[in-house]
């Protein structure tokens, strides 16, 4: 017998899903070769044992699907992309529009305007001028140079003879009017001493009168309370001379008193200490 | 007293029995669901939002197991899920063929996984050889246990066989742990498995017997056979 069954053979009729001829062939092999009944036997073991492994319970846990099979194009993020870009273009184009901008770029010139274009006046060249040479030019230039300074110095020396002559009007009218503002000043300086001398010495001789009011006033008035504390003073003092001497007589009196008191018991126990023993003696008699 | 403790062990064996077969019927209610979900999936793909949640709570925890075993993470597992979901709600329209649903949603799920895995690639580089447990590979700790009857310890065994299994499936490249989990966990035949990976059904076929190799040979290395796991499976 040649038939010998491969690996798929062996899988299939392992888990039974070889019928027919093919399953019945195995059979037979199986019978015949009992070292592949053993290596068979021991695929069927291992399944045996395989089968110890139970499933794990589980609670299947809420599922929750957004519904995103229905997203409209609008809602998808690309979109939304371009459609932002595009607002922001129009947004910009109007914008532009609005405020009339242009931009433009010629001639190494960036040029950023808003409004519209004005035309810009064009200069008219300059005519042609007849060509000077070097030497000319600079007789010119010295020649205007020497009026110029000519004009200058006239009319600098112009100028110096004006001042000159302002300058000593000007100090003459000066020097009289300040010798007129001296003698004024000196004049009434010696009138205003004097009215001010009067007035100090106004003042102060009804100031020193003031003082000596003020003064012999406050001072009598010092003495007179002086005086009614010093009578207050002197009727507290006599008072309590007064009340000493009495506290003196009723002590003196008290004493007077007790000693009396002292006299009498001493007297009345010496008569009955005298007058005992003769008792007795009488008894005894 | 050791009646009672038998009384106890076969309550227990009634209960977990009662609670597998209760399991295996809500999941043969669920897997009926899932094939008969044309309506649902017609309305669904007119936009229906009532039948697009009905449909993500029939699929998704086919989908977070898948992406679970893929990456061994719940949190990328959930990630995956949610971006599986969400995608399939914003693409169903353009589902031509309704009976291709199922295999159209792995794909957007084997994609999703890729990205992910992707992603992951540089953040998660802790590898298996760091957070395994060298001891306890050498030697499984039902090595040595002499009581190997149907009981609570037995129930161990399994969730730590299970836990072994998951994380030699991480082992394998992942071209072969996509298809290897399609078909032993997903229950896809290959030629959906084909579909969704848009290769040839031969190709799935060769990628499954190399990854069941695969995933012999890292069991045998860790010492994980018919003798250590000791029942017959």
């Amino acid at each position: 017998m040649n038939y010998k069954p491969d690996e798929k053979d062996w899988m299939a009729y392992l888990y039974g899903e070889l019928e027919g001829q093919e399953k019945e062939k195995i059979d037979r092999y199986l019978l015949e070769d009992a070292e592949a009944r053993a290596e068979f036997e021991k695929f069927r073991r291992l399944r045996k044992m395989m089968s110890t492994v139970e499933d794990q319970e589980v609670i299947a846990p809420p599922i929750f699907i957004g519904d995103t099979r229905q997203r409209m194009l609008w809602s998808s993020p690309y979109f939304k992309t371009i459609v932002s870009i595009a607002a922001s273009l129009l947004l910009i184009i109007l914008v532009g529009r609005i405020t009339g901008t242009r931009i433009s770029v010629s001639n190494h010139e960036f040029r950023l305007s808003f409004g519209e274009e004005q035309a810009q006046p064009i200069r008219e060249s300059a005519p042609p001028t007849q060509a000077l040479t070097a030497s000319e030019v600079q007789q010119m230039i010295n020649a205007s140079l020497n009026e110029n300074n000519l004009a200058q110095q006239a009319s600098w020396k112009e100028t110096q003879a004006k001042l000159d002559v302002s300058i000593r009007r000007n100090l003459n009218a000066s020097s009289a009017r300040i010798d007129q503002l001296v003698r004024q000043a000196a004049t009434a300086s010696q009138d205003q001493i004097r009215q001010y001398v009067s007035t100090i010495q106004t003042e102060n001789a009804q100031m020193v009168k003031d003082y000596f009011q003020l003064t012999s006033g406050e001072q009598k008035k010092y003495i007179e309370d002086l005086l009614v504390d010093f009578a207050q003073y002197m009727q507290q003092q006599h008072t309590n001379d007064l009340q000493v001497v009495q506290t003196q007589l009723n002590s003196l009196q008290q004493n007077t008193n007790i000693f009396k008191q002292e006299t009498e018991q001493i007297l009345t126990s010496i008569i009955t200490t005298v007058g005992a023993p003769q008792e007795s003696k009488e008894i005894k008699n | 007293m050791p009646s009672l403790y038998h009384e106890t062990v076969k309550l227990s064996r009634k209960r977990a029995e009662g609670l597998k077969m209760a399991a295996m019927h809500a999941e043969t209610l669920l897997d009926i669901a899932m094939m008969h979900s044309e309506t649902l999936i017609v309305r669904a793909r007119q936009g229906d939002q009532g039948a697009q949640g009905k449909l993500v709570q029939l699929w998704y925890k086919r989908i977070y197991n898948f992406g679970y075993k893929f990456f061994l993470d719940h949190d990328l597992a959930m990630e995956v899920s949610q971006k599986t979901f969400i995608s399939m709600c914003r693409n169903l329209a353009g589902l031509q063929d309704i009976a291709r649903f199922k295999s159209w949603l792995y794909k957007i799920a084997v994609n999703n996984c890729r990205e992910e895995a992707r992603k992951n690639k540089n953040s998660r580089s802790l590898s298996f050889d760091q957070v395994w447990n060298r001891e306890a590979e050498e030697s499984p700790a039902w090595e040595g246990s002499g009581q190997r009857l149907d009981n609570p310890e037995r129930q161990l065994e399994q969730v730590e066989l299970s836990d072994i299994l998951q994380e030699a499936l991480l082992e394998l490249n992942e071209e072969q742990r996509e298809v290897v989990i399609m078909k032993e966990y997903e229950g896809l035949k290959f030629r959906e498995i084909a579909e969704v990976l848009n290769i040839s059904e031969n190709t799935v076929k060769s990628r499954m017997y190399y990854g069941l190799d695969g995933l012999r040979k890292i069991l045998e290395k860790k010492n994980i056979n018919k003798d250590t796991i000791g029942y017959e499976l």
